[in-house]
């Protein structure tokens, strides 16, 4: 078992990291009633292991007995019949599924599943708890027709549903949606608390951390919880015990963007242009989110760039993955972005060096 | 089309005005109705079609009448073309004097002025006919309606309380047309003479509307459209219309083109090589052909001369000189066409009505009207014998249309013989010889009445002509089944064709799929009319592809035919490979026909031409031939629509006819991308570059977004730094990006109306950066455009993303982990790589294989998910993950794991009790899993009471996290239905195995949730 499952807390006692939401949420909970929950944060910052060790402490170990299904939803459109295929893990008081897995056509899993999943009450009258909870994954997915849909739902199945959405930018949730939630944050540990965190698993593995050494992979985790506890036990695999100088690996495809960035920055014409787009392609290939990979290499080209070019190219940055997100074919933006990049930085260099 | 009508707007104009004179004069009688100009103030939009007749003034006997056209009122109306055109057509063909050839709109303003001042006096004597729009295309036919839209009705209505009544006295029957037509002509051929006064300001401008697409004249700087001699650039759009990649000429319309005598190069082959002075090379080719000289491209022992003005050494240039072919500059070319002018210039006087053409400076546009025109522009010295000229020649050629409107070229030249089939003669012999030995094949074999006749299989019974149309699959079935004396009897789309009635073996008759059964069925039939032979009969079932929804269950029904036919069936469709037609092809010998070429049809067209009176240009016709695509039908009504206005056809008649008209034609994606990034992709009009782009909609993006980089833009001028270049193309692939937000919204929100915008941003703006020579970024790489990429990228990506699922859900399924897809991807993926992989690196056999597969075993990996990690972890350039791993221990690996999986009862959803289904259908399990939930209630009661004691347990398991809590017990009852039994299941093997307490909590829930409790029970064999 990874480290990173093995010490994830179970319950909100046992939460170190944001223990002060944690006891938050305890006393939220213990409390009959709750409203709907919005948790957003960066990854890795411990939203989802909130959200489990909460709804552990709503309903007791039942919630723990999980299953995984894949249903498929017919759903009547008015014009077609449309089937809709959805994974969701539920226990007898939870469901949780991710909305956006069903694409464009999300909407319909809003309107139609959700809603007869609000729409049924616990069968279980005697338990302390009159309603069901819904997690829902990844809400600022969402198209907006779904997250429109889903205002109603949250008032009108109140009675029966509590909401808990998940997801780790609130601002691409609706407005409407975030004000029927409280809404948690979840910040993204400190460096210190990952060093922490770290610590301790190493107290429990019985290792010998190096001084230091924690503090590295801290830095190299991006203040990514998840990510620095893998990458911890990714140098364990690599070698052991530590050495203090000890290179903790690059994840693959994070390497295989920063080549794409040295390239960019080493030549621009139209043959690198060309070269980018297989290595792009390359990326996509391997299921890497478009997002990820632009955001990388935003963060790659930004760290060799001149000052003066920072702001225009972070502009382009996001107008390009703003219409990425419109768009459905994610090579043609990120390819937009790269030749708007070698135009931009090729006159500059033209000027500049002649 | 419109132009054509305009045509007709003219003549009608033209006839008017000329009879006006000769009416005034010798018929005072006449009558003129007329528009007022107020009238054409009170058109409102919202204006209703209606139409008048004016029957004016009666010549003698014959009913003649007066047009009166109002051309203005026609422009304002805005009158639908087709409505328009079924009135005209008759009259177009009618009236092809000419002397009313085309006059110009102005004209009509003129009369209309006219006609105003009349306007009282006429009025009231005029005899009127209001009739709808529907009306008219009856009365089409009939001599002389003249109509009008008009307001003017209103207040004219009382007239016409019964309109036909009153038309019916002056209206000659319809049989008598071609009279009419006479006659109407000759009273204007009369007055021409003075006409040609009248009309000499306006004729110049009149022009133009009729001949708009052609050239401008160079030096004339008036817009003689009709007049081809002149070459400068700007009248006409054909230089749009070059797509060579090659430079301009230096001197680009500065020359003056020459003009020479008709056929001046005739006899002369050409070879155009490298940039001429100052013709564009099609220019030069369209000179040459116009000349009569014939252009090939390469250079053989039979090319005359090889034109080219600079010697740039290439292949042609040496191959001349092998051969001895001698140089011709473009200035010879001229000096050429210019010799030959003079020596024919003075003969034309006693020519034919051509005579008075080559006056006109031996103009290649030899329309009669035109000539005609010219005659009375040019000089007044020469006008009354001219119009002698014209009014005998229009005799000559009146007559002509007399006896040629009676029956459409198509039908008058349609094949008697096999042999005059043009084209596809092997085709015609072997359709020959399976009608005759059908016979002998399918009949006599039998010999008994009834049943079926099973003759060798290698026969077929039916046969199926395909081919494009026009191209004489329905002739050739009808002229050779005539040829072997078969009485052919045709079914076509028109007939209904559809299942025949289940009763026909009794010989019911009825609808015509009934009698066709019956024919076919019953050979006596055939006997009839001559008993001593055998049945004459075959049965052309046309248009079999045509076959749709009216006629149900046609095509099987057919093949029925075919089987217990006794008679031969000839079906013919265009398209073999339609969808409807896949059964049918079983039972047909299949006769694929193909068009013919354009020498075998030029040779045809100009058989028929020279038997209609008509001088054509051979290099004229295999033009038409071209423009056609081989359908030579469609030549035969262009050549006999040319012929009703011009009796010379030339070549550039031709190019300027059917320039317009010309067939569409497919282009496939690769073309139209060639074109828009051609190294003239930046001359063609903006409607080329719509069709390029929509010829395919979905691939032609596809395919400009895999290549735009590859392109030089040649827009961009001089550019060593290469910035214009990279940012051109961060334009165009900013462009690209925008197409897919458009796409985007036509197809998720359905937007169809956007699809031209699409188009734009996605195709027509890149091309519009890009174009330009193409270059190759790879080596190796070949210099044609690449196939768009994203397609073949996009369904690896989905497959591995479903991949990457599957490995997500196992992961879920084995509780172990609660994350999502991209987490798996982006954070753990390395890790479980790391984990699986890194062991079968460094430690012993043995203990690596033991260590991955327990490693497999707590995430409830599969062997295909190991696969999958490995898989989207390669990246091109970076060491494959599994380099290192030695097959031996690879193959250890699997071993190990199979033997476990023997263990495994349950492992996860998709694994359960599926033997030899490698990847089940996720659908399917769910399928499987349902019907034991439901079963499971009546065994509830005798396994409740393990269940508890597992339950209890299990509380005690948790007891540290929930501590006390009588919750989970309740939860578990509710949980009891799911899952006991496989649960059962579970305990003989799980727990017999394990020594080590398993949270009951994961083994309560299989059931349904399968995989949940696979991993768990899994894990716990170990």
């Amino acid at each position: 078992m990874l480290w990173v499952d093995k010490y994830r807390p179970k319950t909100l006692d046992k939460v170190t990291v944001h223990d002060q939401v944690a006891q938050n949420l305890r006393k939220l909970v213990s409390e009959q009633d709750c409203p709907h929950l919005l948790f957003y944060g960066a990854s890795g910052s411990g939203k989802k292991t909130l959200i489990l060790a909460l709804i552990k402490q709503m309903f007791g170990a039942g919630a723990e007995k999980v299953k995984l299904e894949n249903k498929t939803w017919k759903i009547d459109t008015g014009t077609r019949t449309l089937e809709i295929e959805l994974a969701m893990l539920s226990s007898s008081h939870h469901v949780e599924m991710n909305p956006s897995d069903a694409g464009f056509q999300d909407r319909y899993v809003v309107q139609e599943v959700i809603k007869e999943m609000a729409k049924n009450r616990p069968i279980d009258a005697k338990g302390k708890r009159a309603f069901k909870v819904l997690v829902l994954n990844e809400v600022d997915k969402l198209s907006r027709e779904a997250q429109h849909s889903l205002r109603r739902t949250m008032e009108k199945y109140s009675s029966s549903c509590r909401l808990i959405l998940c997801c780790n930018s609130s601002s691409k949730v609706t407005e409407a949606v975030r004000s029927r939630c409280l809404n948690v944050r979840v910040n993204a540990p400190s460096e210190d608390q990952i060093v922490q965190v770290l610590e301790f698993i190493g107290k429990k593995e019985n290792l010998h951390l190096p001084p230091g050494f924690a503090a590295r992979i801290a830095a190299q985790s991006n203040r990514n919880l998840r990510r620095a506890i893998l990458f911890f036990e990714t140098c364990k695999v690599q070698q052991y015990p530590f050495t203090s100088n000890q290179v903790v690996p690059p994840l693959d495809w994070e390497q295989y963007v920063s080549e794409i960035a040295t390239d960019i920055l080493t030549e621009q014409s139209p043959k690198r242009l060309y070269a980018v787009r297989q290595k792009f392609y390359e990326l996509l290939v391997n299921c890497i989110p478009p997002e990820s990979i632009l955001k990388k290499l935003l963060a790659e080209l930004l760290r060799k760039l001149d000052a003066d070019l920072k702001h225009e190219i972070c502009h382009w940055a996001a107008h390009y993955e703003h219409k990425m997100r419109l768009g459905s074919k994610a090579i043609f933006h990120l390819e937009a972005f790269v030749a708007k990049f070698m135009s931009v930085y090729k006159e500059f260099l033209v000027a500049t060096f002649g | 089309m419109s132009s054509d009508i305009r045509k007709w707007f003219m003549k009608a104009q033209g006839q008017d005005k000329s009879a006006k004179p000769s009416g005034a004069a010798a018929a005072p009688e006449k009558k003129k109705p007329v528009l007022s100009i107020p009238e054409k103030k009170a058109a409102a939009p919202s204006l209703r079609l209606t139409w008048v007749l004016y029957p004016v003034a009666i010549h003698d006997s014959c009913a003649h009448f007066v047009v009166v056209q109002t051309d203005g009122m026609f422009l304002i109306f805005a009158i639908p073309v087709k409505v328009a055109s079924c009135d005209h057509e008759p009259f177009a063909r009618k009236k092809t004097s000419k002397y009313f050839g085309s006059k110009a709109e102005k004209d009509s303003d003129v009369e209309m002025a006219d006609a105003a001042v009349e306007k009282g006096t006429d009025k009231s004597a005029t005899k009127r006919k209001l009739q709808k729009c529907s009306n008219e295309l009856n009365d089409a036919s009939k001599p002389l309606p003249s109509k009008r839209p008009s307001k003017d009705v209103e207040d004219d209505d009382d007239d016409f309380v019964s309109p036909s009544k009153k038309k019916t006295p002056v209206k000659p029957p319809p049989t008598k047309k071609p009279k009419v037509a006479s006659n109407v002509e000759a009273p204007g051929k009369n007055t021409g003479a003075d006409d040609g006064e009248d009309e000499d300001g306006m004729d110049e401008d009149a022009k133009t509307p009729s001949k708009g697409a052609g050239r401008g004249r160079g030096r004339g700087g008036r817009g003689t459209g009709g007049a081809p001699a002149g070459r400068g650039r700007g009248g006409g759009g054909r230089g749009f219309m070059n797509f060579g990649e090659r430079k301009d000429p230096p001197h680009k319309g500065e020359k003056e083109v020459p003009e020479g005598a008709p056929d001046c190069l005739s006899g002369l082959t050409f070879v155009i090589s490298g940039t001429l002075d100052s013709l564009e090379r099609e220019e030069a080719t369209d000179l040459i052909k116009r000349y009569g000289g014939r252009v090939t491209g390469s250079i053989s022992k039979k090319t005359s001369y090889l034109l080219a003005d600079e010697d740039i050494g290439g292949v042609k240039s040496n191959k001349a000189k092998d051969l001895g072919v001698p140089f011709l500059t473009e200035d010879g070319l001229f000096d050429l066409i210019r010799k030959s002018k003079p020596a024919k210039a003075p003969a034309d006087k006693h020519q034919n009505n051509n005579s008075s053409e080559k006056l006109q400076k031996s103009q290649a546009k030899s329309s009669p009207a035109k000539v005609e025109k010219r005659a009375e522009a040019s000089a007044d010295k020469s006008i009354t014998s001219k119009s002698n000229i014209a009014s005998a020649s229009s005799n000559i050629q009146k007559s002509k249309n007399v006896d040629r409107g009676s029956m459409q070229w198509t039908e008058k030249y349609r094949p008697k013989v096999p042999n005059d089939i043009v084209g596809n003669q092997s085709m015609v012999k072997q359709l020959h010889d399976w009608l005759k030995s059908w016979d002998a094949q399918f009949l006599h074999s039998g010999q008994k009445g009834k049943g079926k006749k099973q003759t060798d299989s290698g026969a077929k019974k039916a046969v199926l002509l395909s081919g494009p149309p026009g191209i004489g699959k329905t002739t050739t079935a009808k002229v050779v089944s005539q040829m072997l004396g078969l009485q052919a009897i045709e079914v076509n789309a028109s007939d209904s064709r559809g299942k025949a009635d289940s009763k026909i073996e009794k010989g019911v008759g009825g609808s015509t799929s009934n009698s066709i059964k019956e024919l076919i069925s019953n050979a006596t039939l055939n006997y009839s009319d001559n008993r001593s032979k055998h049945p004459k009969a075959v049965l052309i079932m046309d248009e079999v592809d045509g076959m749709s929804a009216g006629d149900r269950g046609g095509v099987a029904d057919l093949i029925a035919s075919i089987k217990i036919s006794k008679i031969p069936i000839i079906c013919i469709c265009n398209d073999r490979y339609s969808q409807k037609l896949k059964s049918l092809v079983n039972y047909c010998l299949m006769l694929n026909f193909r068009k013919p070429t354009k020498q075998q049809m030029g040779k045809r067209l100009m058989e028929i031409a020279k038997k209609e009176g008509i001088q054509a240009q051979e290099n004229a016709m295999e033009e038409l031939a071209e423009r056609v695509h081989g359908d030579i039908r469609m030549a035969l009504n262009h050549l006999q629509y040319m012929s009703l206005s011009q009796s010379v056809v030339k070549y550039d008649d031709i190019r300027e006819r059917l320039n317009s008209s010309a067939k569409d034609e497919d282009i496939s994606p690769f073309t139209a991308v060639d074109k828009l990034f051609g190294f003239n992709g930046g001359r063609l009009r903006m409607d080329e570059r719509i069709d390029f782009g929509m010829s395919d909609p979905d691939l032609v993006p596809l395919i400009i977004q895999e290549n735009y980089i590859n392109y030089r833009p040649n827009t961009i001028g001089k550019d060593e730094s290469g910035v214009k270049r990279m940012n051109a193309l961060a334009r165009a692939a900013e462009s690209i990006a925008d197409g897919d937000l458009v796409n985007v919204q036509i197809r998720r929100y359905r937007q169809w109306q956007l699809s031209q915008a699409a188009c734009f941003a996605s195709s027509i703006v890149p091309a519009a950066f890009m174009h330009g020579n193409r270059e190759i970024l790879e080596a190796g790489e070949r210099n044609f455009n690449r196939f768009g990429g994203w397609l073949g990228k996009y369904s690896t990506t989905n497959k591995n993303k479903r991949l990457l699922e599957d490995v997500h859900s196992h992961i879920l399924a084995s509780q172990q982990a609660n994350l999502d897809r991209e987490a798996l991807r982006l954070d753990y993926l390395s890790l479980l790589l790391g984990q699986l992989t890194d062991p079968l690196k460094t430690m012993p056999k043995d203990e690596a294989v033991h260590k991955v597969v327990e490693f497999m075993d707590t995430y409830s990996l599969s062997q295909e998910d190991f696969d999958t990690i490995v898989e989207i972890s390669k990246f091109k350039g970076h060491p494959s993950p599994m380099d290192g791993v030695q097959s031996a221990v690879k193959s250890a690996l699997t071993r190990a794991y199979k033997q476990g999986s023997s263990s495994r009862v349950v492992r996860a959803a998709d694994l359960i009790n599926i033997p030899g289904m490698k990847k089940p259908l996720k659908k399917r399990v769910a399928a499987i899993l349902e019907p034991v939930e439901e079963s499971l209630p009546e065994e509830n009661g005798a396994a409740s009471a393990e269940a508890e004691e597992e339950d209890s347990s299990d509380s005690e398991n948790n007891d540290e996290l929930v501590p006390g809590n009588p919750t989970p017990k309740l939860d578990l009852q509710s949980d009891k239905k799911k899952g006991i039994q496989v649960q059962l299941d579970l305990k003989s093997n799980g727990n017999g195995s394990s020594g080590k307490k398993a949270p009951a909590v994961r083994s309560k829930t299989p059931g349904s949730s399968g995989k949940a409790a696979g991993g768990s029970a899994g894990k716990r064999k170990r």
